[in-house]
């Protein structure tokens, strides 16, 4: 009683800031209340509530039958999300690690994202594969990937990635009640990162699909950037503006489907743009991004577009290795830089 | 007393003799009807391959002449609230599911003739309005699982879809065809472990016709009996002479009442050959491949004559009235209309008639239902 008091207060007094992974976790718990038909599958996530605990509490919550400690199958879990979105239900299947994936790439790219498609709209699949992703922590090889290219090359699959604790709550619920599959990249560097709590709505909302969002207004040169990276580019503008150059920084948070409308309306105002994110370059999301403002935008431009992306190599695991790859703020800055003086 | 290790193993058959023959229960019109049904699938592959010369249809047509009891005789126990996953070799199944001699019926839980050749023909009437090929369909509410070109990765697929029926009280099972090729993926293993784990009422019936395109059994399977693969999981691996429809009945209909009972998933395999090349493209070279002995061997046991004998011995079938129709033995080229009852060639011709008066899809429908529209 003493413990439920003192929530309350702490409630009524002062609004808590929530973590990134508090917001997931509230997202799934919520939506798992509100939708009885919804499950919960994964790898170790109900005795041990997730390898980082994004599901701790939710088997005692719901039992059982809906939160799901899956056998270490990615082609299973996908495979059995599938067949349970196929009969009614809407299922929130984690990858351990998003690098894990892999393992079930053809029941997601194959199966899962053709069937509306194969079925002429008869069948829409609920399903949203999450997981943890991205690099800077020293995960090495095997868990530290930013593979969202992969699915973005996969027609009839949304790709999502938030950078903040409201968006990834608000993205999470969207994408579950949309309707189509969804993988959904969740950044686990941000996951505790204290810097980017925030207080979040105590009514149920959900942020829109395809909207993307500035962060920081500016006009000399447009970041646009997904997940972590963002937060790079926010540095990044800070340290140009002590040189006197304003960066306009655009988070899409969502890949597919992408919100051109934001970049080219910022891009009208700076006409210089720098894509960043932490895939390789080759076929990545940024090359995709500066296609469609060359092939759409073409005019605004007023320097030629550039990526920052890792380098075309796999992510390294000791420390100078893995930061020699990655994007950092200092490359951000001095590309910014360059292409303020074309 | 331990087993010495040099001791030479028993055959490691897992061919469990049944308690009870679930055929025997059978009526006379029961056991007519899927002689019927035998004679319904193989017209259907019969005419298929003679329009397909004529050059009436496109796609690759995957010959199922010589397997026809696997299909009938798993299919035509189940219950309408069951689910099934036929892959390419399957077509007839998608018509053949909950048939049971109510083949007019507007409403059963399989599909028309009509919709199966408005797919085969690539016609809108198809259920997919032929957006993937020939066996590439299905329908939530006949309870067909989609397949893809992956074999083996329908079962996962079905193991959830009985989990999602399991939890809202149902009893249905599913039953997931492969070819003895698919049990080598990894997803075949992972599937029905994750299924026996949760006791699913997953049927994983293997088609073992020998042949895996161009591999035989031996060199891609280490295993004689895929049967025995259920050893691993602790689940029964029956094996059904594939070439008789009443035991491939009876192992599945025990394999059913099993998963039904909630005692978890089998493994069936069909011990069967297939007549053709893996593709009717394939079918030149795979008389080359094979050993012509084998094939002749192979095709000897033809299911339909099986079928004949037994309903002579069981006196289901007069003498005189089991010498009207031999479609039995004749390829495609030498079966005639005449070969099969009328009442087969009619079910087919109104099906045929529905597909070529169906028109093509609008082309910009290739760029349609890629997502559902958001909420």
């Amino acid at each position: 009683m003493a413990v439920m008091e003192a929530v309350a207060a702490a409630k009524s007094d002062a609004p808590i800031a929530k973590n990134y992974l508090t917001a997931i976790k509230e997202a799934i718990s919520e939506e798992m209340t509100a939708n009885p038909e919804m499950i919960a599958m994964g790898e170790d996530i109900g005795l041990l509530g997730g390898a980082f605990g994004v599901t701790d509490g939710l088997l005692n919550q719901f039992g059982r039958e809906r939160v799901i400690d899956m056998p270490i199958s990615e082609g299973v879990i996908v495979g059995s999300a599938v067949g349970m979105a196929l009969n009614g239900k809407t299922v929130m299947a984690e990858m351990q690690f998003i690098d894990f994936i892999s393992c079930g790439f053809d029941q997601i790219v194959n199966m899962m994202a053709t069937y509306h498609y194969r079925t002429a709209g008869e069948v829409n699949l609920p399903v949203v594969v999450r997981g943890p992703a991205g690099a800077y922590g020293g995960g090495a090889l095997y868990h530290s990937q930013m593979n969202e290219a992969w699915f973005c090359n996969s027609p009839g699959l949304r790709v999502v990635c938030p950078s903040t604790p409201y968006d990834a709550k608000g993205l999470l619920k969207a994408c579950l009640r949309d309707g189509n599959p969804t993988i959904f990249f969740e950044l686990k560097e941000l996951y505790r990162r204290s810097d980017i709590a925030e207080v979040l709505p105590d009514e149920d909302y959900t942020v829109p699909l395809g909207k993307a969002v500035v962060r920081r207004e500016g006009t000399d040169i447009t970041l646009v950037s997904y997940g972590q990276n963002v937060y790079h580019c926010l540095l990044a503008a800070t340290e140009l503006e002590k040189v006197g150059v304003h960066a306009e920084v655009i988070d899409i948070r969502s890949l597919v489907p992408l919100d051109e409308e934001t970049i080219f309306t910022s891009l009208a105002k700076t006409n210089r743009i720098i894509v960043v994110n932490e895939a390789p370059m080759t076929c990545g999301f940024a090359g995709e991004i500066i296609s469609r403002v060359t092939t759409k935008a073409f005019d605004l431009l007023d320097a030629p577009p550039l990526r920052i992306t890792r380098l075309d190599t796999p992510v390294p695991w000791v420390k100078p290795l893995e930061l020699y790859v990655l994007p950092s703020v200092e490359k951000i800055v001095q590309a910014a830089l360059a292409t303020v003086k074309y | 007393m331990e087993a010495n290790s040099d001791t030479p193993r028993e055959p490691q058959s897992d061919q469990r003799p049944l308690d009870s023959r679930p055929s025997d229960l059978l009526s006379r019109e029961e056991c007519l009807e899927m002689f019927r049904q035998l004679y319904l699938a193989r017209y259907f592959d019969v005419r298929l391959i003679k329009e397909k010369k004529r050059g009436r249809l496109r796609g690759t047509l995957y010959s199922s002449h010589n397997q026809e009891a696997i299909m009938v005789g798993s299919l035509y126990g189940l219950k309408p609230t069951d689910w099934i996953s036929p892959i390419h070799r399957d077509m007839p199944a998608f018509f053949l599911k909950d048939l049971r001699g109510n083949w007019d019926a507007e409403e059963r839980s399989g599909m028309s003739i009509e919709e199966v050749c408005a797919q085969v023909w690539g016609r809108v009437g198809s259920p997919g309005r032929a957006r993937d090929n020939w066996s590439h369909i299905g329908s939530k509410s006949k309870r067909i699982i989609h397949s893809t070109s992956m074999l083996a990765g329908t079962i996962p697929v079905a193991a959830g879809v009985v989990y999602a029926d399991r939890s809202r009280g149902g009893d249905a099972v599913c039953l997931t065809y492969n070819g003895e090729g698919s049990t080598a993926q990894g997803i075949f293993h992972e599937a029905i472990n994750f299924a026996t784990v949760h006791k699913l009422p997953v049927i994983t019936i293997v088609e073992n016709n020998q042949w895996a395109y161009g591999t035989p059994v031996s060199q891609g399977s280490p295993v004689t009996d895929i049967a025995d693969r259920a050893k691993g999981f602790g689940i029964p691996g029956y094996i059904a002479d594939g070439q008789d429809v009443f035991d491939v009945y009876d192992k599945v209909t025990t394999a059913v009442n099993r998963a039904r009972a909630g005692e978890g998933p089998s493994i069936v395999e069909c011990k069967t050959f297939r007549a053709y090349g893996h593709g009717d493209h394939d079918d030149d070279r795979a008389n080359k491949y094979r050993d012509p002995e084998e094939i002749m061997l192979g095709r000897l046991r033809d299911p339909i004559a099986i079928c004949r004998q037994s309903l002579v011995s069981k006196g289901f079938l007069s003498a005189a009235d089991a010498e009207l129709f031999i479609a039995e033995g004749k390829s495609a080229t030498d079966a005639t209309n005449d070969d099969f009852p009328p009442e087969v060639v009619d079910f087919l011709n109104k099906g045929i008639e529905f597909a070529v008066n169906s028109p093509l899809p609008e082309a910009a429908e290739g760029g349609m239902w890629v997502f559902k529209e958001s909420n």
